[in-house]
């Protein structure tokens, strides 16, 4: 007897990737041979060491999630739906590190490996989480000649308007870290974007082997065998980036996690965070990511990014902020074009041209195998219910380690 | 045009200090941050925490905006407050639809603190204008490096901020540095720069290949190299490796650049992967085993 385990209704293995938002899964019989009545019930769990990724099910759409469920699988073929998440507190640390079982009875019917692949904190990533993600990130900007050229591109001083300034900084944001995390994926696909919890000392992340450590002049200096050595971006060799802090300790003046969630239940309270901790973030060095226009030749400026998006995730977490039709979740306001709820945003809509800066670098946002959400031509509303916490068709495939569903 | 835009500013601001009144909304507490920070009785300590919550201010309010360039520009201020003004009006620059309007009187007032006799500040100002590819920041860095009475940084401090903005003349500054350098870190900033000078690769063969030479300035080389002429690059890599005498941290450099540049070709490269499964092996570091195991890994070894 045989199974197919479909992981966000698919069979390909670059679908089975979870978050703690519950995925779609499918099972169906394939080889009835030895069943007995018109279905046979098969039990799905999981096995992962202690330390490797967890992962719960669920059969409908209500209901807890448990570690196993048992499912009637007809054996005439039927695919049957269940749910399927990453357990929380326990992502993955490489993919595969989890293993999706049915068993018929003890018999073990079928198995799909599988990856709880989960934002993280970047001070804490395994070196080889750190080391994946330095080689798929060296690997995009190949020199300032790969596609992060693009990424490059976006972040400019004559793009800024769409992405700064107004209500849809957070959302432009959101879809422009998930176009350059699938884009990693593409490269890697046990990449997740990890953060900088800028509020906190990360001493681990401003290392040779990872972002580097900076000499006195703001030169960032890697290891020999940190494939960064290499960047370059507009033609320019290496990073400029010089702390004025000890990057031992986190930087001064910043608000707290618990300030910046504390600035208000509304959006329109919340989003102030673009100053401080946002800013105050970026100007705590000197070098390329204190500068809007030069701050995406930085990696670092990915991981402070992540970091934004982090805490206003938290916040929508804390606040229930997930629904666009509510007016606390977004600022209900006129905006400048780009920054309204059923605005397309641009480089990914394709749009040129006044308001709209003159080029629109890097196509449609990345597609993934394993979220179909928020499509190639984002617009701000659909940046919001990034858990699918709303409607599970809004999912995005990303998460945090410390930001349930 | 400042007046006009005062009174429009003014307008807007008014339902928002009314708000205050009923309780603290974060522009308030941005407003009095400002008030504080420009405050010369307060203590220096008082004034540059202060300043960690004016950038909202400073997008919301001209005054506030104004307040703040004063302090930066105040030479009798102490300069962790100047210096704690100029980071809360750069963090309030990445608000950009807000900040539009401030930004002519911003680069006016970055201009005339680039001159400043605290060397602190000059460099900060400096690498923002840079930055912001600043035509008068070039012509000063560019004088400075070709009469060091004139200089505002040192010259290796120049060339980087220079790096922002790459012009013909910058490179041949950089390159008679490179021949000449007062001292290593202008050597190696110069060397950085001539990176992306196609007509400097030779230069950079050269220095890969010198065992005498400083490893940190062959690495510097290697990554020049990689972009300039990946197929040498390539090549010197494979000679770096299959050479016993050259040294642990350029074979992994090395490494790294075939690991992402190298070829299909290699895969059939017996002496290479011999040479390579040799290093992950060998005496070297766990780090640089890893590297070669890296390699090795990407061609099916």
């Amino acid at each position: 007897m045989d199974v197919e385990l479909q992981i966000n209704n698919s069979a390909s293995p670059g679908a089975r990737f979870l978050t703690w938002a519950p995925s779609p899964g499918r099972i169906r019989m394939t080889n009835p041979a030895g069943a007995t009545g018109s279905t046979v019930n098969v039990r799905i769990t999981s096995a992962s060491a202690a330390s490797a990724g967890a992962v719960v099910f669920r059969r409908g759409a209500t209901g807890a999630f448990a570690n196993s469920i048992t499912v009637p699988v007809p054996v005439n073929g039927t695919s049957v739906p269940f749910l399927v998440a990453g357990r929380f507190g326990r992502p993955s640390t490489s993919n595969g590190d989890v293993t999706i079982e049915a068993r018929a009875g003890n018999t073990l019917v079928g198995s799909v490996p599988a990856m709880v692949r989960i934002r993280k904190n970047a001070n804490t990533l395994t070196p080889a989480e750190r080391d994946r993600f330095v080689a798929a990130f060296a690997q995009l900007n190949n020199q300032g000649l790969g596609r992060f050229a693009d990424f490059r591109d976006m972040h400019t001083n004559v793009s800024s308007p769409q992405a700064h300034g107004a209500a849809g900084f957070l959302p432009w944001h959101r879809a422009y870290l998930l176009d350059l995390e699938r884009e990693l994926q593409a490269i890697d696909p046990s990449v997740a974007l990890p953060y900088w919890r800028f509020d906190r000392a990360a001493p681990n992340l401003f290392q040779l082997d990872f972002l580097g450590v900076s000499d006195s002049l703001g030169t960032v200096r890697f290891s020999n065998s940190n494939p960064l050595q290499f960047w370059r971006t507009d033609g320019v060799q290496g990073i400029n980036r010089r702390p004025f802090f000890n990057t031992g300790s986190a930087p001064p003046g910043l608000l707290s996690e618990a300030q910046t969630l504390a600035l208000g239940t509304q959006y329109r309270a919340f989003r102030t965070m673009e100053g401080n901790p946002h800013g105050m973030a970026h100007t705590s060095f000197g070098g390329s990511i204190s500068s809007i226009g030069s701050a995406a030749r930085d990696p670092l400026f990915f991981l402070l990014h992540c970091n934004v998006d982090r805490l206003w995730a938290k916040w929508q977490r804390q606040n229930g902020r997930f629904n666009a039709a509510q007016a606390a979740s977004y600022d209900p306001g006129a905006h400048p074009v780009g920054h309204n709820l059923a605005d397309t945003m641009w480089p990914w809509n394709g749009i040129t041209g006044n308001p709209r800066p003159p080029t629109a670098p890097g196509g449609a946002l990345a597609a993934s195998p394993a979220a179909a959400a928020p499509g190639p031509q984002p617009t701000v509303r659909s940046t919001l219910d990034y858990q699918g916490a709303v409607s599970a068709a809004a999912r995005m495939g990303f998460d945090y380690d410390d930001v349930a569903f | 045009m400042a007046t006009k835009r005062k009174a429009a500013k003014k307008t807007q601001r008014a339902p928002k200090r009314q708000a205050s009144k009923r309780g603290a909304s974060p522009t308030t507490t941005a407003h009095r941050a400002v008030a504080i920070t420009a405050d010369a009785r307060r203590p220096p300590k008082e004034r540059t925490a202060a300043a960690a919550a004016a950038p909202l201010a400073v997008c919301e309010s001209e005054d506030d905006f104004q307040a703040m360039l004063k302090v930066l520009r105040d030479g009798q201020a102490p300069v962790k407050v100047r210096l704690a003004a100029l980071q809360a009006i750069q963090a309030a620059s990445f608000s950009v639809l807000a900040f539009e309007g401030c930004r002519g009187d911003y680069i006016a007032t970055l201009r005339q603190v680039a001159e400043d006799p605290d060397p602190e500040l000059r460099q900060r100002v400096l690498g923002m204008l840079m930055r912001e590819k600043d035509g008068f920041a070039q012509k000063k860095l560019l004088e400075g490096l070709h009469d060091p009475d004139k200089a505002l940084l040192p010259p290796e401090k120049a060339l980087q901020l220079l790096g922002n903005d790459v012009h013909a003349d910058t490179y041949e500054v950089a390159r008679a540095i490179a021949r000449k350098p007062p001292n290593e870190a202008a050597r190696r900033e110069a060397l950085r720069l001539l990176g992306a000078d196609a007509t400097a690769a030779p230069l950079f063969e050269k220095l890969l290949l010198d065992k005498d030479e400083l490893r940190e300035i062959r690495q510097i080389a290697a990554s020049a190299l990689y972009a300039l002429q990946p197929d040498r690059m390539q090549k010197h890599a494979r000679d770096i490796l299959l050479d016993k005498s050259d040294y642990d941290d350029i074979k992994a450099t090395s490494l790294s650049a075939l690991t992402q540049l190298g070829d299909e070709t290699l895969s059939d490269d017996k002496a290479l992967m011999k040479s390579v499964d040799r290093f992950s092996t060998g005496k070297t570091t766990a780090r640089y085993k890893q590297t070669a195991r890296r390699f090795l890994s990407k061609y099916g070894r």
